[in-house]
């Protein structure tokens, strides 16, 4: 897996971005992530569709490779960790999490995690509906924009269509930012792309396996 | 045994038609006397001769003769592709039973049917049941649902042409087999229109060994008319289009001289267009002026069908919705806006109208543009030689199998090797190894290979007191009944009135761009959006006076190669035109402007052209060869161009030809066209041409759907299912990482090889190609031939440059972004 960064200003931080669908806080020492959707390959698999497991497995390896890659104190999962009701996924995420006892874990709740708080807890996430730490506001989905405030949001599954000369396109996934709000790419393989945005000023930082492109 | 004529059932039915001042025709007489003999069989007749009399009659016929063989519950069982066709030919049925004197009762049971009268039916069935193949797979998907088929006698398939080159023909062939094994003695008729593989069409239909086969072809000619509409000057016609709109006053003169007029278009958005068109030109037509097409609520459709029986309509605009059907009396004239695209569909059009035997159908043909007149000029030629397109079976579509295996379960379940023997006759699994079948059944059983079995994976278990293969799970079941069928269509929202009554559907997709209290246009209605809720549209009319068209996709369809012959033969005289080629005595000016700027194409030449724009450099070939075709031929070519220099191409084509268009210099000279046209290495290079992947992928999408891998949100469904909601393509793709045997993904590739590259015309092509002289020409700016695939057509992109060169070429010139 090769890593490749972009460092930007987003509310008085530096943040790297990267194109592994993580987002970087050097400061804090915190990796931040949205959408993993633990769960949908069996959650699919129980409504008689099979998807084979080896999708979640190459999440989480993935996260594996960028957690020892940047060695965070700090996980930070803005939403959507599960998809949806508990089932077999379940214990090969508890199990895979048990080598990343160090980390501090922090679910910002999204519209799929619907469990009590003791079921995060057990499995060692702090849960909260929203967070600011520093200038910065952690919220699955920022529906509400207060001024002089800056959001780190998912949900949204963004990505690009680009056009080019010679009536050319590509469709790539990307980090979506403006000056308030900066929108997280989903972090599962197993999630389509949401071309459309409802943000002003929009700055697209898409990505491929070698590049960090900011459109 | 006696001759039929001498029968008391033949008397009877006799007498019943003479009194209504009839004759059979030799056709249905042959098909009767065929029923009586214990045949299978074919009927093979124009509209408007009495189809379903031949196979109607001969049962009632066969039961007068032998009631005693006949016993409660469904006798016949007529199985037709359209809704629409069913509640006519009911009443027709009834009201020929009641008249004879008969008890038995006709019925319709489809999607329309509302389920009080299902119910119903249920618990008594009629004696004769029109339905749909999708309606027949879900009574099978209903608890002790064989005792319905037990008793019956005679299966029925009309418009059997419609159905055998698709899916739903898979379906239908599933259905009889089953029917079958449920009533051996059954007999298996199907009613066609005239298509170039009969023979081939009924061995699909009736693929069984030791029962008697024939087809009844009546003598009976439809004799057609065609007439082009022509504006005053050539130049009135656009180079390009797809509306023809400059001539909806001479549309509106035929529409006053005849008394019902059919005015078909190839797209429903091209029939709102149309809608709206004649209305601005006569305001007049208001009340006596309707729009009809598949998007449009079933209810208002069937209102409109009447009317037009009453005769209260002067003219419907309409799409293939109206192709197929009964005949509408009143109807006397048929307008064609556009290329029908083929013989077949064309002459079918035709026929409705003038339908009473021997009367004339008359034809106008609407161009969009000015190079369609050449495609009537080919068509008159192909309809007077009576050459008609063929149609192709489909084979091992393993998507099909799955649910039609996953139906039976949620039924009554299966038994394993029952099932396989009875998949097996069929045409379409008589290749059916008992390898793929195990994969089938490990995919609905375990949801993959046998090394990954998956405890939650319970879609079909086995049932160890029954001994057979059943679904429990109610939420399966509920699943696989909402996804029946073989229709695939993109996510649809039903739109409502706030204050009541549906007006039809319309795509997500289309929705999606719209805001609140933006006008569109429906049903010929302009309307805006109140608010959207589940899966419905709440609008209320606009007072706007322009709004938008919403375009469906799909619809489009290629010319067939039997017209695009006729096409090149067309072309090469088109300079010297003979005295009764009207459509060509009128294209001469155009003609001769393309010769000027350019080239003509002899029938044994071929044409490149190469242009430069502030585009880029264009590059148009003119193969004749129909869309999917072109489109492969401009992979390849791009392919070939590509191998001398690396380079991106955006790929356009239509019809006629293909245009490559890259914003670098395109090394194409006199010399090095004859290699890069050539017929060697072909299929390797087509193979290493088209980005295959990508285009499975494209054809995974119905069969993602249609074996239950992608759940489908229904129009105004209040439950989306929106946590089981994933992309064909997503699934795809992990699909081809994980598990590259899924015979799902291989049938994708095989459909890809059979309809898109169309293997044995591409060669053919190839053939023509290698034998003419090639000719490159230099043109100034686009010509009559290269226009149309510039602006009307369909776009890809080949590239054979790595991503990251892409993407650097990508931050040097200039791009949008698309939201």
């Amino acid at each position: 897996m090769n890593i490749v960064t972009k460092d930007i200003r987003f509310g008085n931080e530096i943040l790297t971005l990267t194109n592994q669908r993580v987002l970087y806080w050097q400061a804090q020492e915190m990796l931040i992530l949205s959408d993993i959707h633990i769960g949908k390959t069996a959650h699919f698999r129980q409504h008689g569709i099979a998807i084979p497991d080896a999708v979640l497995l190459k999440d989480l390896e993935r996260l594996k490779f960028l957690i020892e890659h940047f060695q965070p104190k700090q996980l930070m999962v803005v939403g959507d960790l599960f998809h949806a009701d508990y089932n077999q996924n379940f214990d090969v995420f508890i199990h895979w999490m048990e080598q990343f006892q160090d980390v501090t874990k922090i679910l910002i709740r999204g519209n799929h995690d619907r469990f009590k708080v003791e079921f995060y807890e057990n499995l060692g996430f702090q849960t909260h509906i929203q967070k600011t730490i520093n200038t910065l506001t952690f919220v699955h989905d920022a529906v509400k924009v207060v001024a002089n405030s800056y959001y780190i949001s998912g949900h949204m599954h963004p990505g690009v269509r680009i056009k080019m000369k010679g009536r050319q396109y590509l469709k790539l996934p990307c980090f979506q930012v403006n000056s308030q709000q900066l929108i997280l790419p989903a972090f599962s393989l197993f999630t389509g792309l949401n071309t459309r945005t409802h943000l002003e000023n929009v700055v697209n930082y898409a990505f491929t396996e070698d590049a960090v492109l900011e459109l | 045994m006696p001759k039929l004529e001498q029968t008391e059932g033949y008397r009877i039915i006799h007498n019943w038609m003479a009194d209504k001042g009839y004759a059979p025709f030799d056709f249905q007489l042959k098909s009767w006397k065929k029923y009586a003999q214990n045949y299978h069989g074919l009927v093979v007749a124009p509209t408007g001769f009495g189809k379903t009399y031949a196979m109607f009659l001969a049962v009632l016929i066969d039961y007068l003769n032998h009631p005693e063989q006949y016993k409660k519950g469904i006798k016949l069982l007529w199985i037709s592709p359209l809704r629409s066709l069913a509640k006519d030919l009911q009443k027709a049925m009834q009201t020929a039973i009641d008249e004879i004197g008969l008890d038995w009762q006709a019925a319709v049971r489809n999607g329309d049917t509302s389920t009080a009268v299902r119910r119903k039916q249920e618990r008594n069935m009629p004696d004769i049941l029109l339905t749909t193949p999708e309606t027949m797979h879900l009574l099978f998907s209903q608890k002790k649902n064989s005792r319905w088929f037990k008793n019956i006698r005679c299966v029925v398939v009309d418009e059997w042409h419609e159905l055998l080159s698709t899916k739903r023909g898979v379906l239908t062939e599933l259905a009889i087999a089953r029917l079958r094994s449920l009533s051996p003695n059954i007999r298996i008729w199907g009613v066609s229109a005239t298509i170039g593989n009969l023979e081939e069409a009924k061995n699909v239909l009736i693929p069984y060994k030791n029962v008697n086969t024939t087809i009844v072809t009546s003598k009976e000619k439809k004799k057609l008319k065609i007439i082009s509409l022509l504006p005053d000057e050539v130049e009135l016609l656009p180079w390009a289009g797809h509306l023809g709109g400059k001539l909806a006053k001479n549309v509106l003169k035929v529409i006053y001289e005849n008394n019902t007029t059919l005015v078909f278009t190839n797209t429903r958005n091209q029939a709102e267009m149309w809608y709206q068109l004649l209305l601005n030109e006569d305001a007049d037509l208001a009340g006596q002026i309707a729009i009809h097409h598949g998007s449009i609520d079933a209810k208002l459709r069937n209102w409109i069908e009447d009317a037009i029986n009453e005769g209260l309509l002067k003219v419907v605009v309409c799409t293939s919705s109206l192709d197929l059907g009964v005949d509408f009396k009143p109807v006397d004239c048929v307008v064609q806006v556009g290329s029908a695209k083929g013989i077949a569909r064309f002459m079918q059009r035709a026929g409705r109208s003038g339908h009473a035997p021997n009367e004339i159908s008359k034809v106008y043909f609407v161009p969009t543009h000015a190079l369609e007149l050449i495609e009537v000029s080919a068509l008159k030629e192909a309809v007077k030689k009576r050459d008609v397109e063929a149609r192709t079976p489909m084979v091992l579509t393993y998507d099909v199998l799955v649910q039609f295996l996953v139906t039976l379960a949620v039924g009554e379940g299966f038994d394993k090797e029952k099932a396989f023997e009875m998949i097996r006759e069929t045409h379409a699994f008589s290749y059916l190894t008992k390898d793929d079948f195990t994969w089938a059944m490990q995919f609905i059983t375990k949801g993959g290979k046998t090394l990954h079995a998956y405890e939650e994976f319970h879609k079909v278990v086995f049932d160890d007191e029954k001994e057979l293969f059943v679904v429990k799970s109610r939420r399966i079941s509920m699943l696989h009944r909402m996804n029946i069928g073989a229709i695939v269509s993109d996510a649809m929202l039903r739109v409502k009135f706030m204050k009541g009554g549906y007006v039809g559907m319309i795509e997500e997709y289309f929705i999606s761009k719209l805001k609140v209290g933006m006008p569109f246009v429906l049903a010929g209605r302009i309307l805006e959006i109140v608010h959207i809720k589940d899966m419905t549209v709440i609008v209320r009319r606009s007072k706007a006076k322009k709004a938008i068209t919403p375009s469906w996709k799909g619809g489009r369809l290629p010319l067939t190669s039997y017209l695009s012959h006729y096409l090149r033969l067309k072309l090469n005289d088109a300079l010297q035109p003979s005295i009764r080629e009207r459509e060509l005595k009128f294209l001469n000016p155009l003609l001769t402007t393309q010769n000027i700027h350019s080239h003509i194409p002899k029938s044994d030449e071929f044409l490149v052209e190469k242009i430069q724009t502030r585009e880029g450099c264009h590059l148009f070939f003119f193969p004749f060869e129909g869309r999917l075709v072109n489109e492969i031929m401009a992979s390849l070519i791009a392919y070939r161009i590509s191998k001398i220099q690396p380079i991106t191409f955006s790929i356009a084509m239509n019809d006629y030809g293909f245009g490559l268009l890259s914003d670098q210099e395109i090394p194409v000279t006199e010399e090095n066209l004859k290699i890069i046209l050539s017929k060697e290495n072909l299929m390797e290079d087509v193979i290493a041409s088209i980005n295959a992947s990508e285009v499975a992928s494209r054809k995974f999408r119905d069969i993602a759907v249609i074996a239950g891998l992608v759940v489908q949100s229904h129009p105004g469904a209040r439950k989306t299912n929106k946590s089981l909601q994933s992309s064909s393509s997503l699934i795809f793709k992990v699909l081809e990482d994980y598990e590259p045997n899924n015979l799902l993904l291989r049938q994708a590739y095989t459909e890809v090889f059979n309809e898109q590259l169309e293997e044995a015309r591409l060669h053919e092509a190839f053939d023509r190609i290698s034998k003419s002289t090639l000719i490159l020409k230099e043109a100034k700016s686009y010509t009559p031939l290269s226009f149309p695939i510039k602006v009307d057509s369909l776009r890809n992109t080949m590239s054979n440059e790595k991503l990251s060169d892409r993407i650097a070429r990508l931050q040097k010139q200039q791009y949008k972004l698309i939201t």
